[in-house]
C-alpha cells in the first residue's frame, strides 16, 4: 500500500475536521478525494503530510507510519492548498533552494524534465512575484517533480485559476498520470477528478461517505439508459420489464430508461443479448456530478435522521 | 545542516529589506560623526552616553562607542527583532513553510538554521555599524589616544591608548552583539507563533520596550537584574571609568539564560505545532 489511512480523527477544540476517516490507496492507482468546501480533504493531506498531527488514529505512507518531516516523505511530490515561493526570488532559485534545503545536490534531481512538464520557459528565472496564479501553480509541479516522487498529492491544483489554467493544469496532471504515478487529488471540481481518476473517495462534514472506482460510483446510481436497433426497442422493453432487477423502465427518446433495484449493468447487457436483441449503448443516466449531489443529500438526510433519533432518545 | 544554513541565509540575504538594513547601518554612523563634530566640545551633561558623544571627537577610535551607545538601545533592537522574529513567520506567510517541512526538512534542524542566521544578521548588523562608525571616525578625527576626564561625577582623568581603545571596541561590539541573544531566541519563539511577521516583529520589539519601562522603574529592585534589557549598556564603564565591570558577566548570564529557556521553549512549540498556513 502507499497510503494508508486508518480511523483518522481531527479536532480542533470542540470541532472535528476528520471523523474516524479510513482508505488506502494501492501502487499506480489515481484517487480522487472529492467533497464540498470544509469537508475536510485539505486536512486530511495535511496529516497525511505530516503537517499535522491527527488527533487519533493514524496515517502511513509507502507502509511506514507518518511523523513531522519522515523520510518516506523524500518519495512524495506535495502540493497542498495552493502553490507558495519565497517571493522575491526567482523562480529558479526557488526551485533549487527548496531542492538543496533537504541536503541533495542539484545534479540529483529532475530539473531539465520538471521544468519541461511546468513549461515555464524563460519565465524561470523572473522573481516569483511576479507570476500569475497558474505560473505558480506550474512552478509548484515543478518543484513536486524535481524528486521523481513515488506518489503525488494534489489539494484541489485548479483553484484560483482562470479557464486555460485550468486546461493546461488537468493537462499536466494527466500526463502525469499516464506515467504510472500514484496520485491522491483533492477536489470539489467533478469534472477535474471525473476525467482524471481511476477511483474516488468522498467526503462530507469530515466522514468518508464512499469509496469506489468512478465507474462504481457513477453506476451505483440505478437509472440507465439503454438504446437498442429502432425495430428492436418494443422487443428490448417487454424483455427488461421481465427481469427481476429492473423495477420500472418505459421509452425515452431513441432509447430506454430503466430503474434498477439490484444487480449489475452487465447481466442486463447478457440478458438482452442472448435475447437477440442489438445492443448499442447501456449507460448510467448521470454523471459523477448527479452522484456525487445524489451522496450528499443522501448523507445530509442520514445526518438530520441521526440527529432527530438523538433528541428522541434524550428527550 | 552546512547546505540548509546556506539556503536560509540567501534568503535572507536577498530581501530589499536586508539591503535597506545595511545602508541604514552604514549611513547613521556617518550622521552621527557629522553630528558630533557639529557639536564640538561642549560641557558634559552628565549622562553616559552624552559622555560618550562628548568624548568621541578625541578619537576616531572613541566614535564606534559613541554609535553603539546610541542605537543599541532601539535601533539595533529593532533591526535584530526583525531578523529574529521574521525567521520562521515569513515563511509561514508566504506559503512556503509547509513546503519546506514536506520536502521534507526536520523541524528541529530548520529552526536552528533560521536562529543561527538570524544571529549572524543580527553579529553582522552590529559589526557593519561598528565599522562604519570606525571608519567615519578615523575620517573625520584620526587615530589618537583619548584622555577620558571625569564624567557625571564619577571620577576619571586616565587615558586610554590607541591598543586600549581598539580592543575595548571590538569588546563592546561583542557585547552588544550578544546581548541580543535573549531577542534572537525570545523573537524566533515568537516567530513559531503566528503566521505573520509583523505580529512576531512587533511582540519581541514590544517586550524589549517593555522590559526598558520597567527597567526605569528602580522601585522595582534586584527584579530590574532579570530583565534583558538591564545589562545592555554594562560595557560602556569600560570607556567611561577604564574598568570591565562585573555587571557585564551577568549580563552574559542573563543573556544565556534567556537564550536557553525561549530557545528550548522555540524548539518544543515547533516540534508540535500544526502548520496550518
Amino acid at each position: 500500500m502507499v497510503v494508508e489511512v486508518e480511523g483518522l480523527w481531527k479536532t480542533f477544540g470542540d470541532v472535528s475536521a476528520v471523523e474516524d476517516l479510513s482508505f488506502s490507496i494501492e501502487r499506480g492507482q489515481v484517487y480522487g478525494l472529492l467533497g464540498p468546501n470544509g469537508a475536510g480533504k485539505t486536512t486530511t493531506l495535511r496529516v497525511l503530510m505530516g503537517l499535522e498531527r491527527p488527533s487519533r488514529g493514524s496515517t502511513r505512507l509507502f507502509g511506514s507510519t507518518v511523523t513531522p518531516s519522515c523520510s518516506e516523505l523524500l518519495h512524495v511530490g506535495a502540493m497542498v492548498e495552493q502553490a507558495a515561493f519565497v517571493p522575491h526570488l526567482s523562480g529558479m532559485r526557488n526551485l533549487r533552494l527548496w531542492w538543496e534545503a533537504g541536503g541533495a545536490h542539484m545534479r540529483d534531481a529532475d530539473l531539465d524534465g520538471a521544468l519541461a512538464i511546468a513549461g515555464l520557459g524563460d519565465a524561470v528565472h523572473r522573481t516569483v512575484k511576479t507570476y500569475s496564479q497558474g505560473m505558480k501553480q506550474r512552478l509548484g509541479f515543478a518543484r513536486l517533480l524535481l524528486g521523481r516522487p513515488e506518489l503525488l498529492v494534489l489539494d484541489e491544483p485548479t483553484n484560483g485559476l482562470d479557464p486555460g489554467e485550468i486546461r493546461e493544469i488537468r493537462e499536466l496532471i494527466g500526463r502525469l498520470t499516464s506515467h504510472g504515478a500514484t496520485v491522491l487529488l483533492s477536489s470539489h471540481h467533478l469534472s477535474e477528478v471525473e476525467q482524471t481518476c481511476s477511483h474516488v473517495l468522498v467526503m462530507n462534514h469530515g466522514r468518508l461517505i464512499t469509496s469506489g472506482t468512478v465507474s462504481e460510483l457513477i453506476g451505483a446510481t440505478k437509472s440507465i439508459y439503454v438504446e437498442v436497433d429502432a425495430n428492436e426497442r418494443q422487443r428490448a422493453l417487454q424483455l427488461l420489464s421481465t427481469l427481476p432487477q429492473v423495477t420500472a423502465v418505459q421509452t425515452q427518446g431513441d432509447g430506454l430508461v430503466m430503474e434498477m433495484c439490484d444487480g449489475r449493468r452487465s447481466d442486463v447487457s447478457a440478458a438482452l443479448i442472448a435475447a437477440g436483441v442489438h445492443l448499442q449503448t447501456i449507460m448510467p443516466t448521470q454523471g459523477l456530478e448527479d452522484a456525487f449531489l445524489d451522496l450528499l443529500a443522501a448523507g445530509d438526510a442520514d445526518d438530520a435522521q441521526r440527529q432527530h433519533q438523538g433528541s428522541a432518545v434524550s428527550s | 545542516m552546512i547546505a540548509l544554513i546556506r539556503t536560509e541565509f540567501i534568503k535572507a540575504a536577498r530581501r530589499t529589506r536586508t539591503a535597506i538594513i545595511a545602508l541604514l547601518l552604514i549611513g547613521l554612523p556617518t550622521l552621527i560623526v557629522v553630528a558630533i563634530n557639529a557639536r564640538g566640545d561642549r560641557p558634559d551633561r552628565g549622562d553616559r552616553g552624552d559622555g560618550l558623544f562628548r568624548l568621541a571627537s578625541q578619537s576616531g577610535l572613541l566614535v564606534p562607542a559613541a554609535v553603539l551607545s546610541a542605537t543599541s538601545g532601539f535601533l539595533l533592537i529593532v533591526i535584530a527583532g526583525t531578523f529574529a522574529g521574521d525567521a520562521v513567520a515569513s515563511d509561514s506567510s508566504w506559503g512556503n513553510l509547509r513546503y519546506l517541512l514536506m520536502r521534507p526538512v526536520p523541524r528541529g534542524r530548520l529552526l536552528v538554521a533560521k536562529a543561527f542566521v538570524s544571529g549572524v544578521l543580527i553579529w553582522a548588523a552590529t559589526i557593519l555599524v561598528t565599522l562604519a562608525a570606525l571608519v567615519a571616525g578615523v575620517i573625520l578625527f584620526g587615530v589618537h589616544s583619548a584622555t577620558v576626564p571625569g564624567i557625571g561625577g564619577v571620577a576619571g582623568g586616565f587615558e586610554l591608548s590607541t591598543g586600549a581603545l581598539l580592543l575595548r571596541v571590538v569588546v563592546a561590539t561583542a557585547y552588544v552583539a550578544f546581548g541580543f541573544s535573549a531577542l534572537l531566541a525570545i523573537g524566533t519563539l515568537f516567530s513559531t507563533l503566528t503566521d505573520t511577521a509583523a505580529s512576531a516583529i512587533g511582540a519581541t520589539v514590544g517586550v524589549y520596550i517593555v522590559s526598558e519601562i520597567l527597567d526605569s522603574i528602580s522601585q522595582l529592585g534586584v527584579a530590574r537584574y532579570a530583565f534583558p534589557t538591564h545589562y545592555l549598556g554594562a560595557w560602556e564603564t569600560m570607556f567611561t571609568q577604564n574598568t570591565y565591570s562585573a555587571d557585564m558577566v551577568a549580563g552574559i548570564v542573563v543573556q544565556f539564560a534567556y537564550f536557553v529557556v525561549f530557545g528550548t521553549a522555540a524548539v518544543l512549540w515547533f516540534q508540535r505545532k500544526d502548520i496550518r498556513s
